[in-house]
Protein backbone atom coordinates (compact mmCIF):
# COMPACT_ATOMS: atom_id res chain seq x y z
CA UNK A 1 0.00 0.00 0.00
CA UNK A 2 2.72 2.38 0.64
CA UNK A 3 4.47 1.27 -2.22
CA UNK A 4 1.39 2.20 -3.86
CA UNK A 5 1.06 5.89 -2.85
CA UNK A 6 4.84 6.02 -3.43
CA UNK A 7 4.48 5.85 -7.13
CA UNK A 8 0.92 8.01 -7.22
CA UNK A 9 3.39 10.42 -5.51
CA UNK A 10 6.09 9.77 -8.41
CA UNK A 11 3.60 9.82 -11.18
CA UNK A 12 2.17 13.01 -9.56
CA UNK A 13 4.89 14.96 -9.17
CA UNK A 14 6.69 14.26 -12.78
CA UNK A 15 3.65 15.46 -14.32
CA UNK A 16 3.98 18.58 -12.60
CA UNK A 17 7.47 19.13 -13.26
CA UNK A 18 6.25 18.51 -17.17
CA UNK A 19 3.80 21.07 -16.59
CA UNK A 20 6.74 23.22 -15.31
CA UNK A 21 9.12 22.58 -17.61
CA UNK A 22 6.95 23.19 -20.93
CA UNK A 23 5.60 26.78 -19.34
CA UNK A 24 8.01 28.88 -21.07
CA UNK A 25 6.98 27.38 -24.60
CA UNK A 26 3.62 27.90 -23.91
CA UNK A 27 3.73 30.95 -24.43
CA UNK A 28 4.63 30.98 -27.53
CA UNK A 29 2.43 27.75 -28.62
CA UNK A 30 -0.18 28.38 -26.11
CA UNK A 31 -1.38 24.65 -25.89
CA UNK A 32 -3.75 24.58 -22.48
CA UNK A 33 -3.78 20.81 -21.48
CA UNK A 34 -6.70 21.10 -18.81
CA UNK A 35 -8.83 23.43 -21.10
CA UNK A 36 -8.31 20.61 -24.87
CA UNK A 37 -9.99 18.38 -22.18
CA UNK A 38 -13.42 20.68 -21.87
CA UNK A 39 -15.70 20.72 -24.41
CA UNK A 40 -18.03 23.68 -24.52
CA UNK A 41 -21.89 23.60 -24.63
CA UNK A 42 -21.76 25.07 -28.12
CA UNK A 43 -19.38 22.53 -29.36
CA UNK A 44 -21.40 19.56 -28.09
CA UNK A 45 -24.85 21.36 -29.01
CA UNK A 46 -23.29 21.43 -32.69
CA UNK A 47 -22.74 17.98 -31.78
CA UNK A 48 -25.40 16.67 -31.23
CA UNK A 49 -26.48 18.87 -34.47
CA UNK A 50 -24.43 16.87 -37.17
CA UNK A 51 -25.31 13.59 -35.40
CA UNK A 52 -29.42 14.44 -35.95
CA UNK A 53 -28.12 15.28 -39.61
CA UNK A 54 -26.30 11.76 -39.55
CA UNK A 55 -29.11 10.41 -38.50
CA UNK A 56 -31.60 11.49 -40.43
CA UNK A 57 -29.58 10.83 -43.92
CA UNK A 58 -28.91 7.18 -42.19
CA UNK A 59 -32.30 6.59 -42.11
CA UNK A 60 -33.36 8.31 -45.69
CA UNK A 61 -30.17 6.23 -47.03
CA UNK A 62 -31.33 3.15 -46.09
CA UNK A 63 -34.93 3.89 -46.89
CA UNK A 64 -33.84 4.41 -50.56
CA UNK A 65 -32.07 1.46 -50.90
CA UNK A 66 -34.99 -0.60 -49.49
CA UNK A 67 -36.99 0.75 -51.91
CA UNK A 68 -34.41 0.93 -55.17
CA UNK A 69 -33.74 -2.77 -54.28
CA UNK A 70 -37.60 -3.74 -54.48
CA UNK A 71 -37.91 -2.19 -57.49
CA UNK A 72 -35.16 -3.62 -59.53
CA UNK A 73 -36.36 -6.45 -60.99
CA UNK A 74 -33.57 -9.70 -61.43
CA UNK A 75 -33.23 -12.17 -64.17
CA UNK A 76 -31.85 -15.24 -62.89
CA UNK A 77 -29.94 -17.83 -64.84
CA UNK A 78 -29.57 -21.53 -64.54
CA UNK A 79 -26.71 -22.97 -62.60
CA UNK A 80 -26.04 -26.58 -61.17
CA UNK A 81 -25.07 -26.98 -57.78
CA UNK A 82 -21.91 -28.72 -58.13
CA UNK A 83 -21.99 -31.64 -55.62
CA UNK A 84 -25.43 -32.18 -54.89
CA UNK A 85 -26.45 -35.06 -56.39
CA UNK A 86 -23.60 -36.52 -53.74
CA UNK A 87 -25.19 -34.81 -50.81
CA UNK A 88 -26.88 -37.77 -47.99
CA UNK A 89 -29.70 -36.93 -46.36
CA UNK A 90 -30.40 -35.12 -43.68
CA UNK A 91 -27.41 -32.76 -44.62
CA UNK A 92 -26.66 -29.06 -46.08
CA UNK A 93 -24.33 -27.88 -49.01
CA UNK A 94 -23.52 -24.40 -49.43
CA UNK A 95 -23.08 -22.47 -52.82
CA UNK A 96 -23.33 -19.06 -54.54
CA UNK A 97 -26.32 -17.70 -56.52
CA UNK A 98 -27.70 -15.73 -58.24
CA UNK A 99 -24.23 -14.15 -57.95
CA UNK A 100 -20.64 -14.76 -56.38
CA UNK A 101 -21.50 -12.29 -53.56
CA UNK A 102 -25.13 -14.48 -52.51
CA UNK A 103 -24.39 -16.90 -50.59
CA UNK A 104 -27.11 -19.67 -50.41
CA UNK A 105 -27.70 -22.72 -48.36
CA UNK A 106 -28.98 -26.32 -50.43
CA UNK A 107 -30.72 -28.87 -47.88
CA UNK A 108 -31.23 -32.45 -48.21
CA UNK A 109 -33.96 -33.42 -46.26
CA UNK A 110 -34.11 -36.88 -44.83
CA UNK A 111 -36.67 -37.67 -46.94
CA UNK A 112 -34.52 -36.84 -49.70
CA UNK A 113 -36.03 -33.79 -51.18
CA UNK A 114 -33.77 -30.67 -52.10
CA UNK A 115 -34.62 -27.54 -50.56
CA UNK A 116 -32.16 -24.40 -51.02
CA UNK A 117 -32.16 -20.62 -49.36
CA UNK A 118 -30.32 -17.12 -49.26
CA UNK A 119 -27.89 -17.64 -46.55
CA UNK A 120 -28.80 -14.61 -45.04
CA UNK A 121 -30.97 -14.48 -42.07
CA UNK A 122 -34.17 -11.93 -42.99
CA UNK A 123 -33.92 -10.47 -39.33
CA UNK A 124 -29.92 -8.83 -39.50
CA UNK A 125 -28.41 -10.88 -42.11
CA UNK A 126 -26.35 -13.20 -40.16
CA UNK A 127 -25.66 -16.21 -42.07
CA UNK A 128 -27.87 -19.49 -40.92
CA UNK A 129 -26.70 -22.78 -40.83
CA UNK A 130 -28.38 -26.13 -40.95
CA UNK A 131 -29.10 -27.93 -37.72
CA UNK A 132 -28.81 -31.83 -38.56
CA UNK A 133 -29.97 -32.73 -34.40
CA UNK A 134 -33.18 -30.22 -35.18
CA UNK A 135 -33.01 -29.98 -38.73
CA UNK A 136 -33.91 -26.80 -38.93
CA UNK A 137 -32.02 -23.47 -40.21
CA UNK A 138 -31.12 -21.52 -37.22
CA UNK A 139 -29.32 -18.44 -36.79
CA UNK A 140 -26.57 -18.13 -34.11
CA UNK A 141 -26.85 -14.19 -33.67
CA UNK A 142 -30.01 -13.73 -32.54
CA UNK A 143 -31.36 -17.47 -32.14
CA UNK A 144 -33.94 -17.62 -34.57
CA UNK A 145 -35.08 -20.69 -36.50
CA UNK A 146 -36.73 -21.62 -39.77
CA UNK A 147 -38.03 -24.50 -41.19
CA UNK A 148 -36.05 -26.82 -43.42
CA UNK A 149 -38.67 -27.61 -45.91
CA UNK A 150 -40.66 -23.91 -46.36
CA UNK A 151 -38.11 -21.27 -44.83
CA UNK A 152 -40.61 -20.54 -42.74
CA UNK A 153 -39.85 -18.71 -39.41
CA UNK A 154 -40.10 -21.29 -36.30
CA UNK A 155 -38.99 -18.96 -33.92
CA UNK A 156 -36.80 -15.52 -32.77
CA UNK A 157 -36.85 -12.27 -34.16
CA UNK A 158 -36.92 -12.55 -37.82
CA UNK A 159 -39.81 -10.95 -39.44
CA UNK A 160 -40.39 -13.17 -42.32
CA UNK A 161 -39.43 -16.61 -44.04
CA UNK A 162 -35.86 -17.30 -45.92
CA UNK A 163 -35.35 -15.77 -49.77
CA UNK A 164 -36.42 -19.21 -51.72
CA UNK A 165 -34.29 -20.22 -54.12
CA UNK A 166 -35.69 -22.64 -56.82
CA UNK A 167 -34.15 -25.73 -57.49
CA UNK A 168 -34.85 -28.32 -59.97
CA UNK A 169 -33.32 -32.25 -60.57
CA UNK A 170 -32.37 -32.73 -63.91
CA UNK A 171 -30.80 -36.34 -64.70
CA UNK A 172 -29.56 -36.37 -61.74
CA UNK A 173 -28.29 -33.11 -61.49
CA UNK A 174 -29.39 -30.36 -58.64
CA UNK A 175 -29.72 -27.18 -60.58
CA UNK A 176 -30.79 -23.76 -59.36
CA UNK A 177 -33.32 -21.73 -61.18
CA UNK A 178 -34.42 -19.19 -59.64
CA UNK A 179 -34.59 -16.90 -56.65
CA UNK A 180 -37.73 -15.74 -54.94
CA UNK A 181 -38.11 -13.36 -51.85
CA UNK A 182 -40.62 -14.67 -49.52
CA UNK A 183 -43.14 -12.42 -47.07
CA UNK A 184 -43.03 -8.03 -47.02
CA UNK A 185 -44.52 -5.63 -49.72
CA UNK A 186 -43.92 -4.93 -52.48
CA UNK A 187 -42.56 -1.10 -53.16
CA UNK A 188 -45.45 1.27 -55.14
CA UNK B 1 -26.65 31.04 -4.64
CA UNK B 2 -23.01 30.58 -4.53
CA UNK B 3 -20.72 29.43 -7.39
CA UNK B 4 -16.82 29.39 -6.96
CA UNK B 5 -17.08 31.81 -4.45
CA UNK B 6 -18.80 34.65 -6.50
CA UNK B 7 -22.84 35.46 -6.98
CA UNK B 8 -24.28 34.55 -9.77
CA UNK B 9 -26.91 37.05 -11.09
CA UNK B 10 -30.12 35.93 -11.51
CA UNK B 11 -29.44 36.05 -16.15
CA UNK B 12 -27.06 33.72 -15.23
CA UNK B 13 -28.80 31.26 -13.70
CA UNK B 14 -32.06 31.53 -16.09
CA UNK B 15 -28.99 31.61 -18.95
CA UNK B 16 -27.77 28.13 -17.38
CA UNK B 17 -30.69 26.70 -17.05
CA UNK B 18 -31.91 27.42 -20.62
CA UNK B 19 -28.65 26.04 -22.02
CA UNK B 20 -29.51 22.91 -20.04
CA UNK B 21 -32.35 22.85 -21.09
CA UNK B 22 -31.58 23.12 -24.96
CA UNK B 23 -29.08 19.87 -24.41
CA UNK B 24 -31.05 17.93 -22.99
CA UNK B 25 -33.71 18.25 -25.64
CA UNK B 26 -31.24 17.79 -28.26
CA UNK B 27 -29.99 14.55 -26.38
CA UNK B 28 -33.56 13.66 -26.64
CA UNK B 29 -34.24 14.13 -29.73
CA UNK B 30 -30.90 12.13 -31.33
CA UNK B 31 -32.13 9.08 -29.00
CA UNK B 32 -35.29 9.02 -30.48
CA UNK B 33 -33.62 9.51 -34.14
CA UNK B 34 -31.45 6.69 -33.05
CA UNK B 35 -34.52 4.46 -32.63
CA UNK B 36 -36.08 5.93 -35.93
CA UNK B 37 -33.29 4.42 -37.57
CA UNK B 38 -32.97 1.16 -35.60
CA UNK B 39 -36.60 0.96 -36.56
CA UNK B 40 -35.85 1.54 -40.47
CA UNK B 41 -33.38 -0.84 -41.04
CA UNK B 42 -35.13 -3.42 -39.10
CA UNK B 43 -38.21 -2.76 -41.91
CA UNK B 44 -36.16 -2.55 -44.36
CA UNK B 45 -35.18 -6.06 -43.82
CA UNK B 46 -38.20 -6.81 -42.89
CA UNK B 47 -39.40 -5.59 -46.40
CA UNK B 48 -41.97 -4.07 -44.67
CA UNK B 49 -41.88 -0.55 -47.61
CA UNK B 50 -44.80 0.94 -46.30
CA UNK B 51 -43.63 2.23 -43.01
CA UNK B 52 -40.47 3.54 -44.06
CA UNK B 53 -41.22 6.60 -45.92
CA UNK B 54 -43.38 7.56 -42.32
CA UNK B 55 -39.95 6.84 -40.35
CA UNK B 56 -38.03 9.02 -42.68
CA UNK B 57 -40.36 11.87 -42.17
CA UNK B 58 -40.21 11.60 -38.50
CA UNK B 59 -36.41 11.31 -38.86
CA UNK B 60 -36.57 15.14 -40.75
CA UNK B 61 -39.24 16.11 -38.54
CA UNK B 62 -36.76 15.36 -35.46
CA UNK B 63 -33.70 16.76 -37.39
CA UNK B 64 -35.82 20.29 -38.50
CA UNK B 65 -36.56 20.77 -34.67
CA UNK B 66 -32.64 20.24 -33.75
CA UNK B 67 -32.17 22.65 -36.04
CA UNK B 68 -34.24 25.40 -34.93
CA UNK B 69 -33.55 24.79 -31.48
CA UNK B 70 -29.83 25.27 -32.29
CA UNK B 71 -29.80 27.83 -34.88
CA UNK B 72 -33.14 29.69 -32.87
CA UNK B 73 -34.09 28.94 -29.17
CA UNK B 74 -31.43 30.85 -27.24
CA UNK B 75 -31.20 32.67 -24.08
CA UNK B 76 -33.01 35.62 -23.86
CA UNK B 77 -29.83 37.15 -22.77
CA UNK B 78 -28.18 37.35 -26.02
CA UNK B 79 -29.87 39.50 -28.78
CA UNK B 80 -29.46 39.17 -32.31
CA UNK B 81 -27.68 41.83 -34.04
CA UNK B 82 -26.85 41.92 -37.70
CA UNK B 83 -23.54 40.11 -37.08
CA UNK B 84 -25.18 37.10 -35.21
CA UNK B 85 -25.81 36.86 -31.76
CA UNK B 86 -24.38 38.83 -29.03
CA UNK B 87 -24.39 38.73 -25.25
CA UNK B 88 -26.16 42.00 -23.57
CA UNK B 89 -24.95 43.39 -20.13
CA UNK B 90 -27.64 43.32 -17.44
CA UNK B 91 -28.62 47.37 -17.47
CA UNK B 92 -29.63 46.40 -21.10
CA UNK B 93 -32.42 44.19 -20.48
Amino acid sequence: MKKLNQTIERVLKDEDDVRTATAPYQAEFPYERDEEAQVTRREFCNFLGLTSAALFLGAGGFAAKAALDARSSESFTTAQIAGAEMLAPNSSLNFNYPSERDSAILIRTADGAYHAYGQKCTHLSCPVYYSRDHQRLECPCHEGAFDAATGNVLYGPPPRALDTIQVEVRDGQVWAVGRKTSGGEHAS
Amino acid sequence: MQANGKSERPSERHHAAVWQARLIMLVMINIAQLWILAATVDAALARHYAVLVPLVIASGVCFLITLSIIRWWRPISRRKTSTGYVRTSLKDQ
